[in-house]
């Protein structure tokens, strides 16, 4: 049975297909779902490509970041100047997807959607804080990115629902790095993935903010404060004690579990380490954006009780 | 349903008819661009490279209807003295050369993007691409040449501005 295609031109049409037929399935850049097609794994009855709707491709300047329509495609956020500027560790985490014509072609709310557990992007999203807004014919919603992966191939996506942007606060100063462990080929799938963000927790403790990719049956986040004081190795250190017990591999053709703790240790390890050496020995304490940012606020909340 | 596309290939306007499943890699094909090849069928060889609007797609993945109006180019569609496929010759990038169609569109966009493109940006741009008889090495060579053509190209041209 081949699954009927619609492709409608407005928001509107989009949400009453996906409301209103048996088994709808959106079809965003494609490339995950031309796949499963080809596989004969596919069971929807209707297929809602949503390339013809004006706007969900935009990516703009938010007044705390910026925010990406769910068609801006992997590479766009690879290479645009705005996210270069306001979000760098998520230009270069996208920058490693797959290659550049799976990056041309797939867009960053499919690749979210998708909800495998060894994506590279949710990495730096987690540790960036990202929010993902969600449109259904009942309205908007809007979910942190660190609940939208709720299960194995599981996300926060309902019945009826459309992700129709990401919503990306600055990055704030700090250090950030990126590491990735394929086992089969350079540019394969990673076995181990680790988005490290380094950044002031008060003025005498710097946070190091984890996402790893690969490694339990879900993308992980994790945070942890050490001494700014401390030296490379007492971060890594606390790092590594931080995921261990977060660390849950699923054994597969890329390696057995051992295989794949490893190879998690040495990326975390890795990216701890570039990141805390690439944080400035006194974090400037204003963010860069003087503007409000309401992304921010739990964070100073946490700076002020202190 | 079928319906009606209109592709501007190599520059030239084709109107085609197409099924909503039929996958771009098919229609080039069955219009006799047999330059665009099937590896693997997933996205991760590089043999059904096409540009469209200069950016690399692999076509095995993508939708015909999806590409209505869109430029395409395939490496059949390049001119006799395209820079990138002379360098290619020369350096003897190729053995059966069932992959190289795609090597030449990626590079033709990296150099579009980048002409300053050094090793590791080649690297980085072509690693996506797979060739069973394991050119490599000849492939990187033409790649370096070919922008450094493209360099002393555009610096005659501003020269001679
Ligand atoms: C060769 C190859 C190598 C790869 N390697 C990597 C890698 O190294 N790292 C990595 O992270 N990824 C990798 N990927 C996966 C790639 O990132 C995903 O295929 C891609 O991001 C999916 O995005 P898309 O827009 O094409 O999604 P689609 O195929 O359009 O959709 C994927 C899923 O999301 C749903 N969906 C799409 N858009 C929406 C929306 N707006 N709202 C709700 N649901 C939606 C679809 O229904 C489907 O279930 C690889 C893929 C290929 C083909
Ligand atoms: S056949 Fe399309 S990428 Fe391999
Ligand atoms: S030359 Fe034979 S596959 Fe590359």
């Amino acid at each position: 049975m081949t699954a009927a295609l619609h492709r409608p031109r407005d928001l509107g049409a989009v949400l009453d297909l996906l409301a209103g037929t048996d088994d709808p399935m959106v079809f965003g850049g494609g490339t995950a779902v031309q796949i499963l097609l080809k596989q004969g794994v596919l069971a929807a009855t209707d297929l809602v490509d949503i390339a013809a709707v004006p706007g969900l491709a935009d990516l703009v300047a938010t007044p705390g970041g910026l925010r990406a329509g769910t068609m801006v495609t992997l590479r766009r956020m690879e290479t645009d100047p705005l996210v270069h500027d306001r979000a760098p560790l998520l230009a270069q985490v996208y920058g490693r997807v797959a290659n550049p014509r799976v990056r041309n072609t797939a867009s960053v709310g499919g690749n979210i959607a998708h909800g495998d557990y060894r994506l590279d992007p949710p990495t730096a999203l987690l540790v960036l804080d990202a929010r993902v807004e969600l449109s259904s014919a009942a309205g908007v919603r809007h979910v942190p990115i660190r609940e939208f992966f709720t299960g194995f191939q599981e996300t926060a996506v309902g019945r009826g629902e459309l992700v129709t942007a990401l919503d990306v606060p600055t990055q704030p100063r700090g250090g950030a790095a990126f590491s990735k462990l394929s086992s089969l080929a350079a540019n394969d799938w990673p076995v181990a993935s680790a988005a490290v963000l380094v950044t002031a927790a008060d003025d005498v403790t710097r946070e190091i903010r984890i996402g790893l990719g690969a490694l339990a049956p879900t993308p992980v986040y994790v945070a942890v404060t050490v001494a700014a004081t401390g030296s490379d190795d007492d971060a890594v250190d606390a790092a590594l004690a931080a995921v261990e017990p977060l660390i849950d591999p699923l054994p597969d053709v890329r390696g057995g579990v051992g295989h794949k703790r490893r190879l998690g240790r040495v990326a975390v390890a890795d990216a701890v380490r570039a990141a805390w050496t690439d944080t400035p020995r006194d974090i400037p304490r204003e963010p860069r954006e003087e503007a409000s940012d309401d992304h921010r606020l739990p964070f100073r909340r946490l700076r002020r009780r202190r | 349903m079928s319906t009606e596309i209109t592709l501007l290939v190599n520059g030239e306007r084709r109107a085609v008819p197409v099924d909503d499943d039929d996958l771009l890699l098919d229609v080039l094909r069955g219009l006799g661009h047999t330059s665009v090849r099937e590896g693997c069928g997933v996205g991760a060889c590089g043999a059904c490279t096409v540009l469209a609007d200069g950016h690399s797609v692999s076509s095995c993945l993508a939708r015909a209807v999806r590409y209505d109006g869109a430029a395409l180019t395939t490496a059949d569609g390049l001119p006799a003295d395209d820079d990138v496929v002379e360098e290619f010759v020369a350096a003897r990038a190729m053995q059966c050369g069932y992959c190289i169609p795609g090597f030449v569109l990626m590079t033709h966009e990296l150099l579009a993007e980048n002409p300053d493109a050094g090793e590791a940006e080649i690297d980085a741009h072509l690693e996506g691409n797979i060739c069973r008889c394991g050119t490599y090495l000849e492939i990187r060579t033409a790649c370096v040449n070919a922008a450094r053509r493209r360099r002393e190209a555009a610096h005659t041209e501003k020269e001679s501005a």
